[in-house]
């Protein structure tokens, strides 16, 4: 037989049988690049399309493993939390993304999607679960109940209610307006307290001053609430904020905090845009009536802890303590100027 | 030689040797045998994301491309020649790969039903993938799935009937390559046809020593259309009186071939047409709904849409030419049967759906074609990056371009079709009755001019 019959036989062989074969073998892996590395592969996908695959990962704690991400439907923005600061970024429809991760201490921490990816993108979220290689069997527990969350259900605040002000200011209040007359007047004392403040919402401290101080105007009153809210907060933390806001929370509370993000048409159509009492969920934090009366210490427990019955996700298992604060912070920024 | 014909083969010598060796072919036939196994692999076991899935890029966008814009209008058939489909099923037959094996070809010898040798399964089994196409387009497991009934079909088919059996009267795709190849500048044909009548032994037919018989069962000696001549050159290696021609040749010419016209191609002129309108409207056009029911979000809507869809391509299409073929039977006086006409007629359409594809096709390759770069990379998408290309991101070509170069096509196809059924309508009328011919054509010209205008405004909105 001719060399040249033998090779092309060889070759349509090869093709026929050592192509799928290949794929096939690579697929099973049976050709994995031999590596110390252990590599997870997770199939990110809406939930609608299975959310991600596998949907609870355990890792030895202390040891370094590649994560490899693919997408198989819309972009995503996969992200690890709380507090570690990974962020892979987009990662599109099709495209394989990797990330090498050590989880110094056991714990529970949360594998999610960081852009609007769906009307179900807040259910998308996986647990991971580093576990002490010394204790490997030990179930990994969520941390503790939320010091914070605690203290308000003891004192018997429904976290999940609408807290309106009695009263609002006739403009927004301003903190530079304000910044010389607030140090000229003596306030009282526990408006000089931030824990004071973290516990009482601005129309309380409103009321307080005018009460104290009744020569004051109102706006003028407001306005030294508005230089009192933000005067502790740098501008750096109140960007870093602003930039989680835009992803966790801009889709359904809009961008500008007017509540009329795109993903407020999901939630109501899925009638997730209601409280627990059927009452209409107010997602405008621009809205002075629903936004002042409320302290930060409740905002803080609604977004770690999610609204109750609404399409409000938790933030708890993706934000530390600090992160949330940071976007209470940014929250004030809708009702007062710096 | 008929007029107006270049002999390529006489003019590039060169040429006449790569042809005659038994090498190019098979040459062919692996290196697209290697992308389409490479395309089923992806498809059934890479990314499901299709923009990423080298079965969805390189099957429906690269190889679409390269079929429809360009082999097909050019070279007719010659695609049909490297097909991978009935290959392992043609090397089965032929004990080898590259060289001639001695003896008969191996097979079971069926013989395929004297009813079935014509297009009508290629025209149903278009119209299938076509029903399906929604899915099959998009998602690679379908694509897969799809791919590799193909290729074990062809090769089933091959081992079975032997030949080009499958190629002739089943490949669903076979079936619009041979119709379009009718327009195809380019044409195999004998030099001499007393030449041919004078040659006993036939040897084109029978094969030689270093050749098979025809695979296409086309004698070269009364071959009149491009239409089932698979451009394999069998016939350029068997003659032995250097009598085979590769003519360039003004573009349509076998459309005015008249005596070889059947309804199982005119058939194929209207499904064609009629599934180019019904894709733009699917899969180009604003109606998310339509895309829904075709996307089989539920069985029944899918079921109406597949109904509705075959009533457009098989009855109405067909339906309202044949009144514009009987309202110019009636103005132009013919003498003509009725169902002569509208078949000699339908011919004429061939030229705009040709047209009409192109525009459709331009609209989605030149958007996604840059997909291409990166899964060139990544056939599996599985992150890898083998030419470095991976990361290419997308970038839609020529968008601005695109409404311009859609209303020049079908302009033009509007053009060559009316040309083409003014001539068809002068066979029937007779060369001393060009008036009458006129009026022959004007309602299909008006039938036409219908079918552009739906296709503008499906592209321009």
């Amino acid at each position: 037989m001719p060399r040249r019959e033998v090779l092309a036989i060889v070759v349509a062989v090869l093709i026929l049988f050592g192509v799928p074969g290949a794929a096939l073998g690579y697929r099973l892996g049976w050709f994995a690049a031999p590596s110390a590395l252990r590599t997870i592969d997770v199939v990110a996908a809406s939930p609608e399309n299975g959310g991600f695959q596998p949907d609870v990962l355990r890792v030895p704690a202390g040891q370094r493993v590649r994560l490899r991400f693919s997408v198989p439907d819309v972009t995503h923005d996969i992200a690890i939390g709380p507090g570690l600061g990974i962020d892979l970024g987009q990662v599109d429809a099709g495209q394989v993304k990797e990330t090498e991760v050590t989880f110094a201490r056991p714990g529970r921490y949360t594998l999610y999607c960081n852009t609007w990816c769906s009307p179900n993108h807040w259910r998308m979220r996986a647990t991971i679960d580093a576990y002490d290689p010394a204790q490997p069997d030990e179930l990994v527990s969520p941390s503790g109940p939320d010091p914070v969350v605690a203290a308000l259900v003891e004192q018997g605040i429904d976290v999940d209610a609408l807290h309106p002000a009695a009263a609002v200011p006739a403009e927004k209040p301003s903190a530079s307006r304000s910044e010389a007359l607030a140090q000229k007047i003596q306030l009282p004392a526990e408006l000089e307290d931030a824990a004071w403040r973290r516990d009482h919402a601005p129309a309380q401290a409103h009321e307080a001053l005018m009460a104290r101080l009744p020569a004051l105007d109102s706006q003028s009153a407001w306005d030294i609430l508005a230089f009192l809210w933000l005067r502790d907060v740098p501008s750096t933390r109140l960007d870093q904020a602003a930039g989680q806001y835009a992803k966790a929370c801009a889709a359904c509370h809009g961008e500008s905090g007017d509540g009329e993000g795109p993903g407020l048409d999901a939630l109501r159509a899925q009638g997730l845009a209601r409280h627990h009492d059927g009452s209409e969920a107010s997602t405008a934090l621009d809205d002075p009536h629903t936004l002042l009366g409320g302290t930060s210490a409740l905002y803080y427990a609604k977004i770690r802890k999610g609204g109750m019955g609404t399409g409000m996700p938790d933030f708890g298992p993706i934000l530390t303590e600090d992160e949330t604060w940071a976007l209470v912070d940014d929250l004030w920024t809708f009702q007062f100027e710096p | 030689m008929p007029e107006h014909r270049i002999d390529l083969l006489a003019r590039f010598p060169w040429l006449k040797e790569v042809l005659r060796s038994r090498a190019w072919q098979p040459a062919g036939a692996l290196f697209t045998l290697a992308c389409f196994v490479l395309a089923i692999s992806a498809g059934l076991l890479g990314t499901p994301a299709g923009a990423r899935n080298f079965g969805i890029i390189f099957v429906w966008i690269v190889w679409w491309a390269l079929l429809i814009i360009g082999l097909v209008p050019l070279f007719g058939r010659l695609w049909c020649a490297i097909c991978p489909i009935p290959a392992p099923g043609e090397w089965f037959q032929r004990r080898g790969i590259i060289r001639r094996s001695p003896g008969r070809l191996r097979g079971l010898g069926l013989r395929w039903p004297g009813r079935l040798r014509n297009i009508w399964l290629q025209n149903l089994g278009f119209l299938l993938v076509a029903l399906f196409s929604a899915i099959i387009l998009t998602r690679p497991a379908a694509t897969g799935w799809v791919l590799m009934g193909l290729l074990l079909v062809g090769t089933l088919f091959g081992m079975a009937f032997g030949q080009r059996v499958f190629c002739r009267y089943v490949c669903p795709v076979g079936g619009f390559i041979g119709l379009y190849a009718l327009l195809a500048p380019v044409e195999l044909r004998v030099r001499d046809r007393e030449v041919c009548r004078a040659h006993a032994s036939k040897d084109c037919l029978t094969g030689t020593a270093r050749s098979y018989g025809c695979p296409w069962l086309v004698y070269p000696g009364t071959l009149r259309r491009n239409a089932y001549c698979g451009l394999c050159a069998e016939c350029l290696r068997a003659c032995p009186q250097d009598n085979i021609a590769l003519n360039l040749r003004p573009f349509g010419a076998d459309l005015l071939v008249a005596g070889e016209r059947r309804l199982d191609e005119a058939y194929k002129a209207f499904i064609m047409l009629g599934c180019a309108l019904l894709y733009s409207a699917v899969l180009l056009g604003p109606w998310g709904w339509l895309k829904n029911l075709a996307n089989m979000q539920s069985l029944a809507g899918w079921a109406g849409y597949a109904a509705g869809f075959l009533a457009v391509a098989l009855v109405a299409i067909p339906g309202v030419f044949w009144l514009a073929t009987g309202l110019a039977r009636r103005i132009s006086g013919a003498a003509a049967p009725m169902r002569r006409l509208f078949v000699d007629y339908a011919y004429g359409l061939v030229p705009l759906g040709l047209a009409g594809w192109i525009a459709f096709s331009l609209s989605f390759v030149l958007v996604n074609g840059s997909y291409a770069l990166a899964v060139v990379s990544d056939p599996f998408g599985w992150g890898w990056d083998l030419l470095g290309t991976a990361h290419a991101s997308w970038r839609p070509w020529l968008t601005g371009f695109i409404p311009a170069l859609q209303v020049l096509l079908l302009l033009a196809g509007l053009a060559i079709s009316i040309t083409v059924t003014y001539r068809i309508a002068c066979q029937e009328q007779g060369a001393a009755f060009t008036g009458r011919a006129w009026w022959g054509t004007l309602p299909i010209a008006g039938f036409m001019t219908g079918v552009t205008v739906l296709f503008l405004r499906l592209y321009l909105g």
